[in-house]
């Protein structure tokens, strides 16, 4: 069952990143081009690129998926996402700008003036990077397998290979290229369909009807949802996202911070725009098919849709549009996960590593490289390995450690100058190891059962995150010796505006 | 990116001990704890509601268009009014009292 047209769009998206990312490498020089993009990219250009970063696997597949399987009330989910983003933006976007620092690790260095803590973060960033790489390589070899009947290896060995050349081509400032056009691929991809499909809809007078009333399924039915899951995955939305890697290195790419707040306002639009096209493709999804065919996964209901509607050239028409769509989706998140995992592998490992074997005389950029490399191939051999759990949920783990890490170690790095080395790790230990644990058995599938253990691990930030908050604080008030000498120094350099100063 | 104590941190202390700046600083905390507040309230209203209100929720107001999918709708429009106004609030009232502090301060800090 090759659909030709899909492969096509599929194969044109791949080539156009491959095509900007080759550019990129004659304009990106410095150190900073690499990984800041120089800190000079425009508002509307960075807001795209962030958005077409954001936009992943989970919200051009996944979203639909979930409002299609359990109801129109999963809106939330998509309103989460840009909650998240909100959060980051009042709390934690200007004292991070001000400290100077490029990444996370960066700024727990600066802050707790401690290099083990520093290796401590490099190491959460890298974890939290190949949790969210994971649903965008198994959403590749979801959308592939269905275009074409590959299997589901192809999809993500496609994606992460495409990837590993446009990051190591040319870095932050191709990727921001790159990602920037993606968005708008994808909002083209999923809203012009919609429109064509609501107008069939609409004129075909045997059409079923849209009635919202049988969309709304209580969220108190059906497994993983509930007051308790509805709510863990809450918190880790709204914590997580500001101890996504990816996310907040964003926030160096523009000039200042006027227009560090100009881009989050575009941004919110951008995603606020897109999400309205999702529930559109679950609420035909459920009007004109109440089950699935045989075999196909409620997160291919996006591509599926057309030809619940129309045949023939149409329909394959339609759904190229969205295959491409869907495939820029998953190339400008891995693309933005990957640069943000090598940097860290290439800054810690690398550059450490590399002249104790190789000799001091490298080629230049030899360790991004194989940093980018192996980056990406520890998650895709993952997904060769697992079978997808279903792509929103996979990456509503990597919010939940998040959520669990960094987000007590930013926002009481930033609000809280009792803060000590020690609860800091203390926090960041705790945090880690519980929600990774959790996240692990979900993955590993042990939680496939009713019982509230399998849900507090399935669902583990609500849990987890408080207690990482609780440990930080509980510990730093134990060790009040050890808050890090410097801390008036560097609260006040957080929290002085920068026009104060410059 | 140093860890050390510079002219420049010592700076940025002074100017942190000086009363305008903490002014400045209330100004800040003022407009962004009780919006923050706000933000989260509202939206876990939405999702206490879709989980307990489900009936509420799906009264019909018209056409294909019930009370939840229009509370949905808002929670997008908030979100993006709330930014708004937050990029607006610090382009006209806080970056300038900043700028003024620090013409204030000119001399004494720098």
């Amino acid at each position: 069952m090759t659909q030709p047209l899909s492969l096509a769009a599929i194969v044109a998206v791949c080539v156009a990143t491959l095509a900007i990312g080759s550019y990129g490498l004659r304009i990106s020089r410095a150190t900073s081009d690499f990984y800041v993009a120089g800190r000079q990219v425009t508002p509307w250009r960075n807001a795209s690129a962030i958005s077409g970063e954001y936009l992943s696997a989970a919200s051009f597949l996944g979203v639909a998926g979930l409002v299609y399987s359990r109801g129109i009330d999963m809106l939330w989910f998509p309103i989460g996402y840009t909650m998240g983003y909100l959060v980051l933006l009042v709390l934690i976007a200007a004292p991070m700008r001000r400290s100077g620092a490029y990444t996370l690790a960066d700024f727990a260095e600066l802050r707790l003036e401690s290099r083990r803590i520093r290796g401590l973060c490099s190491a959460l960033v890298v974890g939290i990077g190949w949790f969210y790489l994971i649903p965008q390589l198994q959403g590749a070899g979801i959308a592939l397998r269905q275009v074409t009947g590959w299997p589901t290896w192809v999809g993500g060995t496609v994606v992460s290979v495409v990837v590993a050349l446009a990051v190591s081509a040319g870095g932050m400032r191709s990727i921001t290229l790159v990602q920037a056009m993606q968005y708008w691929v994808k909002v083209t991809a999923i809203s012009l369909p919609a429109f064509i499909l609501l107008a069939v809809w609409r004129a075909d007078p045997a059409a079923p009807s849209l009635d919202p009333a049988t969309l709304w399924v209580s969220a108190g039915t059906g497994p993983g949802s509930g007051l308790y899951a509805t709510y863990s995955t809450l918190l880790a939305l709204c914590l997580g996202t500001m101890g996504l890697p990816h996310v907040l290195v964003r926030f160096y790419t523009n000039p200042d911070g006027r227009d560090a707040r100009r881009t989050t306002v575009v941004v919110l639009g951008l995603l606020g725009m897109f999400y309205l096209f999702p529930p559109v493709y679950a609420a035909l999804g459920r009007a004109y098919a109440s089950r699935l065919p045989e075999g196909a996964r409620t997160d291919g209901i996006v591509l599926l849709a057309p030809h619940l509607l129309l045949d023939g050239t149409s329909a394959n028409l339609l759904s190229a549009l969205l295959a491409g769509g869907a495939f820029a989706a998953f190339l400008s998140t891995a693309s933005g996960l990957a640069m943000s995992v090598a940097g860290i592998l290439d800054q810690d490992v690398a550059r450490r590593l590399l002249p104790r074997f190789a000799g001091e005389d490298l080629p230049d950029r030899l360790g991004i490289r194989l940093a980018t490399v192996v980056g990406l191939a520890v998650p895709l051999v993952v997904t060769w390995l697992l079978a997808p759990v279903g792509l929103a949920s996979t990456v509503g783990l990597a919010f939940a450690v998040a959520a669990s890490t960094f987000a007590p170690l930013l926002a009481l790095g930033v609000w809280w100058p009792r803060l000590t080395t020690a609860g800091a790790t203390a926090g960041l230990i705790v945090g880690s190891v519980t929600a990774s644990l959790a996240a692990g058995a979900t993955l590993l599938g042990f939680t496939s059962d009713d019982s509230w253990l399998a849900l507090l691990l399935a669902q583990p930030a609500a849990w987890s995150a408080p207690l990482a908050f609780v440990v930080t604080i509980a510990v730093s008030l134990l060790t009040p010796g050890a808050i890090p000498p410097h801390t008036r120094a560097t609260m006040a350099r957080l929290h002085t505006p920068e026009s104060l100063l410059t | 990116m140093s860890t050390k104590p510079t002219a420049t941190s010592e700076a940025y202390v002074a100017v942190q001990q000086s009363p305008e700046f903490q002014s400045l600083r209330r100004k800040f905390r003022g407009f962004v704890f009780p919006a923050t507040a706000f933000f989260l309230a509202w939206y876990f209203l939405y999702v206490l509601l879709s989980i307990f209100a489900p009936g509420f929720m799906n009264k019909h107001v018209a056409g294909n268009v019930s009370v939840g999918l229009i509370f949905g709708f808002l929670q997008f429009v908030t979100t993006f009014a709330i930014t708004f106004m937050y990029a607006r609030w610090a382009n006209r009232e806080f970056d300038p009292a900043a700028e003024a502090l620090g013409d204030h301060l000119d001399g004494s800090a720098k």
